[in-house]
C-alpha cells in the first residue's frame, strides 16, 4: 500500500457527530480515494487495491509494484491487521521508512478506526459502490 | 586536495555512512552508486600514478572537449538548507526577491527561507492544515493548495496574514494538489479525487469541474502562450484546459498506463511530463501533436517531479535512485545528481533563472542547484 492520498493530519472537515459509523469511514476514505480502491478489479491506480487488505502480507498483492521497503517488510513478516494498519496510518513514514505513500498520516484515532472499519466492511461486501462522496 | 582525491573522499564518506545495519533500500542504492563512483575514481588515480605520460596525453587531448561541453551546459553548484524537523517539505517556490517558500505538509505550515541568512520562519495555516503545493503569484505572494482544509490559501508575504478561499462544501473533499496562474491572474488548481478548478481572486468566484476521467489530476502548468495543462496520475493522461470555458480535452501519451504525474512547459510551449509508472520523461508538442519519450537512467526508474529551466533544460526527480536528474533535450543525455542523504524523496521542483530548488521531504531540507 502506498499513496493513501496526500491528506491532513486530521480529517477536521468531517462532521464527527451524528453521522453513522459506515458513513464516517467512507468519508475518511476520501483521503485515500485518489490512489486506492476497495472495488474488486479496480486496479491500475497509484496505490494497491485495498479490498481484503486486512490479513494480507505487506507488499504481496499480485500485479502491483510496491516499494522495495514495503516488500522488505512483508518478507520480514509484516501482515496488515487492525493494529498494524492503525500504526501505519498514524505515521506512515515513521512506521515504514521508505514507503512511497505520501499521506502524512491520520493523527486522530477515531478517523483511523473509522477508515479501518470501512476497509473491513467493504472487503466483506460483494460489490461496494465505487464513488467519490461529497 | 586534488580533484580525484576529493571525489574519493566524498565517495568513501557516503559508502562508509551507508555501511551500518539498518540502512534502507534507498540508502543501499545510493551506496551502490557511490561505490561505482569510488571504483572509477580509484582507477583514475591508479592510472595517473602508474602512467603519468599517458595521463598527460589524455588530459591534453580528451578532457578539453569534455569540460567545454560542461561549461556550455553550465556547472552546477549544490547547496542544502536544513529546515525545522518534522515538516516534511512537499513543494517549494522561489520568488523574484530570492525568498523561498515551502509547504511543511506534516506540520500544517508554510515555511519561508531566506537563503542569505538561512533563517526559516513558519506560518501556521490553521487546524487540520496539510498543504501540498505552493507557487508564487503575480502579486509576489505564496499561494497554497491546502489539501487538509480543502481550500486555496494566499499568505501575505509582508504581514503573513492568511487568506482562505474554501471549495464549495457540496464538492466534498477533493484532495487539492497543485496550482498555476493563467495570464489573467486567475488560479487554476487540481484535486486528485477527480476535479480541477479555477479561482478568480479579484472577484472571489470559484468554479470546480469534474475531470473527464475521474480521479487523478495532479501537476498543472501554464504555457508561455497561456494554455493550461494538467497531468492525471491515476488516469495516465494529460489534459488541456480551455481557460475561457474550462473544458478539458484529454491527450494520450504513447506509453500505456504511464502514470503522468507532473507537467511543465518549455519556452516553446511544449509540455514535458514526468511519468511515475513508466520511468519516462515525455514531451508533447501541441503544434505537431507529436510525442517523444525517454527512459530515465537506472534499472527501475520512477519519475516524480519535472521542471524546465530558463534554458529549456529539463529537471526531474528520480525516486528509485534518490537523485535529481537533468535532461538535455539537445543532446538527449541525462546527468544525475544523487542526494547525499538516503531517502530524500523529492516530490516537486521549481526555480528561477540560475536556481533550481528541490524540497527533500524525507530529510527536511531544501536543496538548490545553482547553474550560473
Amino acid at each position: 500500500m502506498w499513496l493513501l492520498a496526500a491528506g491532513a493530519v486530521t480529517a477536521a472537515w468531517l462532521p464527527r457527530t451524528g453521522a453513522d459509523p459506515a458513513r464516517r469511514g467512507e468519508r475518511v476514505f476520501q483521503r485515500c480515494f485518489a490512489c486506492h480502491s476497495v472495488v474488486a478489479g479496480e486496479d491500475g491506480l497509484p496505490g494497491p487495491n485495498l479490498r481484503g487488505v486486512i490479513g494480507r502480507r505487506a507488499g504481496t498483492l499480485p500485479g502491483f509494484r510496491f516499494s522495495p521497503a514495503m516488500i522488505e517488510q512483508g518478507a520480514r513478516g509484516l501482515v496488515w491487521t487492525r493494529a498494524t494498519l492503525d500504526a501505519y496510518l498514524a505515521d506512515p513514514a515513521g512506521f515504514l521508512p521508505g514507503t512511497e505513500m505520501a499521506m502524512p498520516g491520520l493523527s486522530v484515532a477515531d478517523d483511523r478506526r473509522d477508515v479501518i472499519d470501512y476497509l473491513q466492511r467493504s472487503s466483506q461486501q460483494s460489490s461496494p459502490t465505487p464513488r467519490r462522496t461529497p | 586536495m586534488d580533484r580525484f582525491s576529493e571525489r574519493v573522499a566524498a565517495a568513501e564518506a557516503v559508502v562508509n555512512r551507508g555501511k551500518p545495519d539498518g540502512v534502507g533500500w534507498q540508502g543501499r542504492r545510493q551506496v551502490e552508486y557511490h561505490e561505482r563512483a569510488l571504483r572509477t575514481a580509484r582507477f583514475s588515480m591508479e592510472v595517473a600514478m602508474r602512467r603519468p605520460l599517458l595521463t598527460f596525453v589524455l588530459i591534453s587531448f580528451l578532457l578539453p572537449p569534455v569540460f567545454g561541453a560542461r561549461a556550455a551546459s553550465g556547472e552546477v553548484a549544490t547547496q542544502a538548507y536544513a529546515l525545522p524537523a518534522g515538516g516534511g517539505p512537499h513543494d517549494v517556490a522561489v520568488g523574484a526577491d530570492g525568498i523561498v517558500w515551502y509547504t511543511a505538509q506534516r506540520s500544517g505550515q508554510l515555511g519561508r527561507l531566506d537563503p542569505a541568512s538561512r533563517k526559516v520562519d513558519l506560518i501556521s495555516l490553521g487546524p487540520g492544515a496539510a498543504p501540498h503545493g505552493v507557487i508564487i503569484g503575480p502579486d509576489g505572494a505564496p499561494w497554497v493548495t491546502e489539501g487538509g482544509t480543502n481550500s486555496i490559501v494566499r499568505v501575505d508575504p509582508r504581514t503573513r496574514e492568511v487568506h482562505r478561499w474554501s471549495l464549495p462544501e457540496a464538492r466534498g473533499y477533493v484532495n487539492l494538489n497543485t496550482a498555476t496562474f493563467d495570464k489573467r491572474g486567475r488560479v487554476w488548481f487540481t484535486g486528485q479525487n477527480g476535479v480541477y478548478g479555477r479561482l478568480d481572486p479579484a472577484s472571489g468566484e470559484m468554479q470546480v469541474w469534474d475531470a473527464p476521467r475521474g480521479r487523478g489530476p495532479y501537476g498543472i502548468t501554464t504555457t508561455p502562450g497561456g494554455d493550461i495543462y494538467y497531468a492525471s496520475l491515476a488516469g495516465s493522461h494529460i489534459a488541456r484546459v480551455d481557460p475561457d470555458t474550462g473544458a478539458a480535452t484529454t491527450i494520450e501519451p504513447p506509453t500505456r498506463g504511464q502514470g503522468a504525474r507532473r507537467v511543465w512547459s518549455d519556452s516553446r510551449g511544449r509540455i514535458w511530463v514526468s511519468e511515475w509508472n513508466s520511468g519516462n520523461v515525455s514531451r508533447y508538442d501541441p503544434q505537431t501533436k507529436e510525442w517523444k519519450a525517454w527512459k530515465l537512467p537506472g534499472d527501475s526508474p520512477r519519475a516524480y517531479a519535472v521542471y524546465v529551466d530558463e534554458r529549456d533544460k529539463v529537471w526531474l526527480s528520480e525516486w528509485s535512485a534518490n537523485a535529481i536528474v537533468r535532461f538535455d533535450p539537445e543532446t538527449e543525455t541525462f546527468e544525475a545528481f544523487p542526494s547525499d542523504r538516503p531517502g530524500a524523496n523529492v516530490r516537486q521542483i521549481l526555480g528561477r533563472a540560475g536556481e533550481v530548488w528541490a524540497p527533500e521531504s524525507g530529510t527536511d531540507r531544501l536543496v538548490v542547484y545553482r547553474t550560473k
